[in-house]
């Protein structure tokens, strides 16, 4: 039997292609993935294992027991202590460390990176008994010397466009510096390398920085020959003061630094895993249809078989090895693609100020036993249900020419089974509706039902499949004669047209929920900053503990194009039992730069003893302007003071007013720092946004890189993060449905006018000319096309209205939007993708001789 | 010269004559598969006339009617089709003459499976988008008395129904010639008969043209005229045949083939 399936492989090349190729491109994305990330992770932890090469034990000051004052062990580890660990037996090398965060302006004055706060090591120049310090390799110019000098990393000095003797602006933790840049040195950390920066001080200037005079943040050790790390770091703790500093070993420190920076990097690897998934389970269609055909196209030679004496298992065997053969060859090719699309990746995923480390394609175990398994597995399994109704084959049945229509009880089980997979997903998704929470357990509740909601689509679809294309008939029939035949063609078989049209469904079904959902928070996440926000610009820091300088504030009221500014104290609150977000504002400038929705009372009245809540808020306690409600302002410590507040007014949630609105000088008074300002809301003359005044404003607030200067864009976008990422895998998805769609199309349509031959011979004999031939095969295609299609987007509609429901809990904003344009565009493109399909099978109909009709009989 | 293929060609034309060939050779293959079909046959299909064509399995009966009919192109030798020259006509105006002068039947029916009865009568005019003569139609539809199952398709009929709606088919655009390759083939005796009735009827009464290839004596007995293949040559011709006439001259045939 083995030699009858290579055999049969081996005829069907041209169809079996398509398989291997549908199959292939499943393969190759779940196995450029894995080889992807084993690659990346491996990089990483090579980089982090190179950053502490030379360092066996870390000591560092251990942290203060809570409550205990934070400065007690600051003072811990000096060159006394360094002295110390020099004379601990197998301790080569003594090297103290200064370690901090600062962050850069780009030579244009714009913040450098500066979303990644985890990516801006800032430390200290430590040169060695060489003069130089081993760490920091100096690639130009020299070792920062004194406190108005600066060295960087040859990454950060290209992205921020620096040159040796260059001004750098900086900031650690408040005021702007800045600093001229002496030297560019490399560096193995491998937060820079993954796109961060950093920055060198002299050893004095990082001790003022981020430590006190004298002191270090840590000293590394390094070992002599034949060490062991760990016993090392037990001699090196015996001399410690054992409450004030701990001793940790260098590999520990490197896998720790290369899981956290993996970490903040595991986002890159779930887009080209869902399209694994996506492609491998279109594909799968294909692949059940190809073996569906090719079967049915065999039930002669199966029956001669089973009449000659192969039983049953033996004919399932036979398709099976077949399967076997495909998906091994598929699997096989899908994994060298899957090694090129590993090689891309890094380039595709990362960007210029996002580097994905490099480093040589590691090839373990667990994607070339994926990439089998998934290939083989999802072929064998998708050829099995063919198998099996190839073995019932009855050699009397199949002698017959005329394929049998599909038993009405079998229709019927199909439509029982199907409606009730409908009626499970709707109405679960339906039920979810009432939700509004967008809670983990409903979102994956929702999931399931989709996925439900798909299965029953594509069990219903053969049903369907005739009400669909008599309506797309209408369409068809203005082509006349070779509309009517196509439409009829597309009929004769629905369960076939129905397995075509299902990978189009699918892909149509994701592209138009997900494009319906992006669109629709896109659109929820603008309004929500423009229903809170009436100011033009609002500067703001990274940091929480951070705040701006009061005398920036009046700069930023003095800078021309500016009409008010409007200082903001954020700090928080506690109300009955939960914390709260408050924003100290002042009340006779908060109506021109926050746009507030109120339910009752007025603003006008805030002021001391007197507070405005959210309307979430307003419904937990039960209160209403005019009532009264306990509150404690600030962070407060053990003996917090309750102090009873007047509800002045109540607005409707508004996330650039927070929870709870105060008076400024009563929320600044109890705020971290006492008197600080967090936010500045700018509105401008006119309500001008431009590169001008943003500008301006940066100058006004010093060029802190710390602090952000955004527009409502910029707000928006910053909010709106994953929903580009939605995008990208909205279109992504769309490329790969397309595909494999289209080879399904072109596999189907091959087949079938293989099967018609003697049709087409019989139509070019009485009279219709190629182009008609070619015409009737093309629209046989849109219709399937446009059958697939419009099942998908009822399906992917229906989904992202439910799934929107739930996000409705989320995002007060939420309406659906669905964007029109795209989607009318999506339909156009599968029509299209029916039309190109068609090209080859077409032109093979029509390259038929009319002699094929009486020939061969 | 932008010729009208459908032109009269005054110099060759007969009046009279529905189709002709002239030294019609057709080669299959070449060096040692090299076989000839057809070996420089002339013959001509008077209009009105029922004519069958013989001969043993091989002799290149079909290969005759499909290069008369334009379904294949001679090696050599001319086709004329009325007053047009087969040889002069590009693949889409060979594809027009078939649509609008001739009219097949096949053995195998040939009907398309999708279409009801009367959607494969008038394929041919629909496919021209023409609307049919429904008089005409009307006719044909009544001679083959198939008016109570136009709506059937073709599974939902007998193979002598089908046949049936196939001789319709051929009819209905009122063409120069109707061919027939072995038309009763498929069939038992009596529908065979039935069909071969109305070729006949369509001849006698609608005034059509008929050629059909056959190798069943009993059917040629249906035809006005007997012409007879060998090997690719034109051997023999028959007038007002009867099944047991043509019967002995096959089996004249056979006896050569044998002693010979």
């Amino acid at each position: 039997m083995l030699r009858t399936a290579l055999r049969n492989a081996l005829a069907h090349k041209a169809r079996l292609a398509m398989t291997v190729l549908a199959v292939c491109l499943g393969v190759a994305f779940v196995s450029g993935t894995l080889v992807f990330a084993d690659s990346s992770a491996a990089a990483y932890r090579a980089a982090a294992t190179r950053n502490f090469a030379g360092v066996a034990v870390t000591v560092t000051p251990k942290s203060p027991p809570p409550g205990a004052a934070a400065d007690r062990s600051a003072g811990v580890l000096d060159d006394a202590l360094a002295r110390k660990l020099a004379g601990v037996p197998g301790v080569a090398a003594v090297r103290p460390s200064v370690d901090g965060v600062a962050t850069l302006n780009a030579s244009d004055g714009t913040p450098l990176r500066a979303d990644k706060a985890w990516a801006h090591p800032a430390a200290a120049y430590v040169p060695g008994a060489d003069g130089k310090d081993s760490r920091y390799p100096l690639v130009k110019g020299r070792a920062p010397a004194n406190s108005g000098e600066v060295a960087l990393d040859s990454g950060t000095a290209a992205a921020g466009h620096f040159r040796t003797g260059d001004t750098v602006t900086l900031a650690v933790d408040g005021p702007v510096m800045t600093k001229r840049l002496v030297g560019i040195v490399t560096t193995e950390d491998s937060r820079v390398t993954a796109g961060g920066t950093l920055a060198l001080f002299d050893k004095a200037t990082a001790q003022h920085l981020f430590a006190t005079p004298g002191h270090y943040t840590g000293i590394d050790l390094s070992a002599a020959a034949g060490t062991n790390q760990a016993e090392l770091a037990g001699r090196v703790t015996a001399v410690l003061p054992a409450d004030r500093a701990e001793a940790t070993t260098g590999s520990a420190q490197a896998a720790q630094q290369a899981t956290n920076v993996e970490t903040m990097t595991r986002g890159y690897k779930k887009i080209p895993m869902v399209f694994a998934g996506v492609s491998l389970f279109i594909g799968s269609f294909l692949i059940v249809n190809t073996f569906t055909m090719l079967v049915t196209r065999r039930s002669r030679e199966i029956a001669l078989l089973r009449a000659i004496g192969a039983s049953r298992r033996q004919v399932v065997r036979s398709v099976l090895w077949e399967a076997l053969l495909v998906g091994l060859a598929a699997s096989a090719a899908g994994f060298v693609a899957g090694l090129g699309i590993a090689s891309v990746l890094p380039d595709i995923l990362g960007t210029s100020a996002d580097p994905l480390p490099s480093g040589p394609l590691v090839i373990g175990v667990r994607p070339v036993v994926a990439a089998l398994g998934v290939g083989v597995g999802v072929t064998v399994l998708a050829a099995w249900l063919p198998a099996r109704r190839a073995a019932k084959v009855a050699p009397v049945e199949a002698m017959r020419t005329a394929g049998q229509p599909p038993s009405t009880a079998r229709s019927r089980i199909r439509a029982v089974v199907g409606l009730a997979l409908l009626a499970l997903g709707a109405g679960l998704l339906i039920s979810l509706t009432g939700a509004k929470d967008a809670s983990e357990a409903n979102l994956r509740s929702a999931m399931f039902g989709c996925a439900v909601l798909v299965v029953a689509m594509v069990v219903l679809a053969p049903l369907l499949a005739g009400p669909v294309i008599r309506l797309t008939g209408r369409l068809t029939g203005r082509f006349g004669l070779t509309g009517h035949l196509a439409r009829q063609n597309a009929l004769r078989d629905p369960r076939r047209t129905a397995a075509t049209a299902s990978a189009l469904m699918i892909s149509t079904a994701l592209v138009a929920g997900l494009a319906v959902l992006g669109s629709s928070t896109g659109q929820a996440l603008d309004r929500q900053a423009a229903a809170g926000l009436g100011a033009d610009y609002v500067i703001g820091t990274r940091t929480p503990t951070l705040t701006v300088d009061p005398a920036a504030v009046r700069r930023v009221t003095d800078t021309p194009g500016v009409r008010t500014a409007t200082a903001v104290t954020d700090s928080t609150v506690l109300l009955g039992g939960s914390s709260k977000e408050i924003s100290g504002v002042d009340p006779g400038t908060v109506k021109d730069v926050m746009r507030l929705d109120l339910t009752s009372g007025s603003l006008a009245d805030l002021g001391p003893g007197r507070i405005a809540v959210s309307g979430t808020v307003a419904r937990e306690h039960g209160v209403r302007a005019g009532g009264k409600i306990n509150a404690s302002m600030g962070t407060g410590g053990p003996g917090r003071e309750f102090k009873q507040y007047t509800v002045a007014a109540v607005y409707k949630d508004n996330p650039i007013a927070k929870d709870v609105l105060g008076a400024r000088a009563e929320v600044a008074k109890h705020s971290f720092t006492p008197g600080s300002v967090q936010r500045v809301l700018v509105r401008t003359d006119g309500g001008t946004v431009s590169r001008t005044i943003e500008d301006r404003l940066r100058t006004a607030v010093g060029d802190n890189p710390l602090l952000k200067v955004q527009d409502r864009k910029a707000i928006v976008r910053e909010a709106a993060g994953t929903v580009g990422e939605l995008l990208t895998l909205m279109y992504g998805l769309l490329v790969i449905g397309a595909v494999i769609s289209a080879l399904g199309i072109v596999n189907t349509l091959a087949m079938s006018v293989a099967e018609r031959t003697r049709e087409i011979g019989v139509l070019r004999a009485v009279g219709m000319d190629r182009a008609g031939i070619r015409r009737m095969i093309r629209l046989e295609a849109v219709t399937v096309a446009a059958f697939g299609t419009l099942l998908g987007l009822a399906g992917g509609l229906f989904s992202a209205w439910a799934v929107g429901s739930l996000a409705n809990g989320a995002m007060t904003e939420y309406s659906p939007a669905p964007p029109w344009g795209t989607l009318l565009l999506v339909c156009l493109l599968s029509l299209a993708i029916g039309a190109i399909a068609a090209a080859v099978p077409a032109r093979r109909a029509a390259a038929l001789s009319p002699l094929e009709a009486v020939a061969d009989s | 010269m932008t010729a009208d293929p459908f032109a009269p060609h005054a110099l060759r034309t007969t009046p009279g004559i529905a189709a002709a060939t002239t030294d019609l050779t057709k080669v299959h293959g070449s060096g040692d598969t090299r076989v000839v079909a057809l070996d420089r046959v002339s013959i001509e299909f008077r209009e009105g006339e029922f004519t069958a064509i013989m001969g043993p399995s091989g002799c290149g009966k079909s290969t005759l009617m499909h290069c008369a009919a334009g379904l294949d192109s001679p090696s050599s030798g001319s086709v004329r089709v009325g007053t047009t020259e087969l040889s002069a006509l590009d693949d889409r105006q060979l594809t027009q003459l078939r649509r609008d002068r001739i009219g097949f039947v096949f053995q195998a029916f040939n009907l398309l499976p999708t279409l009801t009865a009367l959607e494969n009568i008038t394929l041919p005019l629909s496919i021209a988008g023409r609307r049919p003569d429904q008089q005409w139609l009307d006719r044909v539809v009544a001679m083959v008395g198939l008016s109570q199952r136009l709506g059937h398709r073709p599974a939902q009929l007998s193979g002598g129904q089908q046949q049936r709606v196939a001789v319709a088919r051929a009819l209905a655009s009122r063409p120069a010639i109707v061919f027939g390759d072995e038309p009763t083939g498929n069939l038992d005796s009596r529908a065979g008969a039935e069909v071969l009735g109305f070729l006949r009827e369509s001849v006698r009464e609608l005034g059509r043209t008929v050629v059909m290839v056959t190798h069943d004596p009993v059917a040629a007995g249906y035809a006005d005229r007997v012409v007879f293949l060998s090997d690719g040559r034109l051997v023999d011709e028959m007038t007002r045949p009867t099944p047991d006439r043509v019967l002995d001259r096959m089996k004249a045939f056979d006896t050569r083939a044998h002693t010979g």
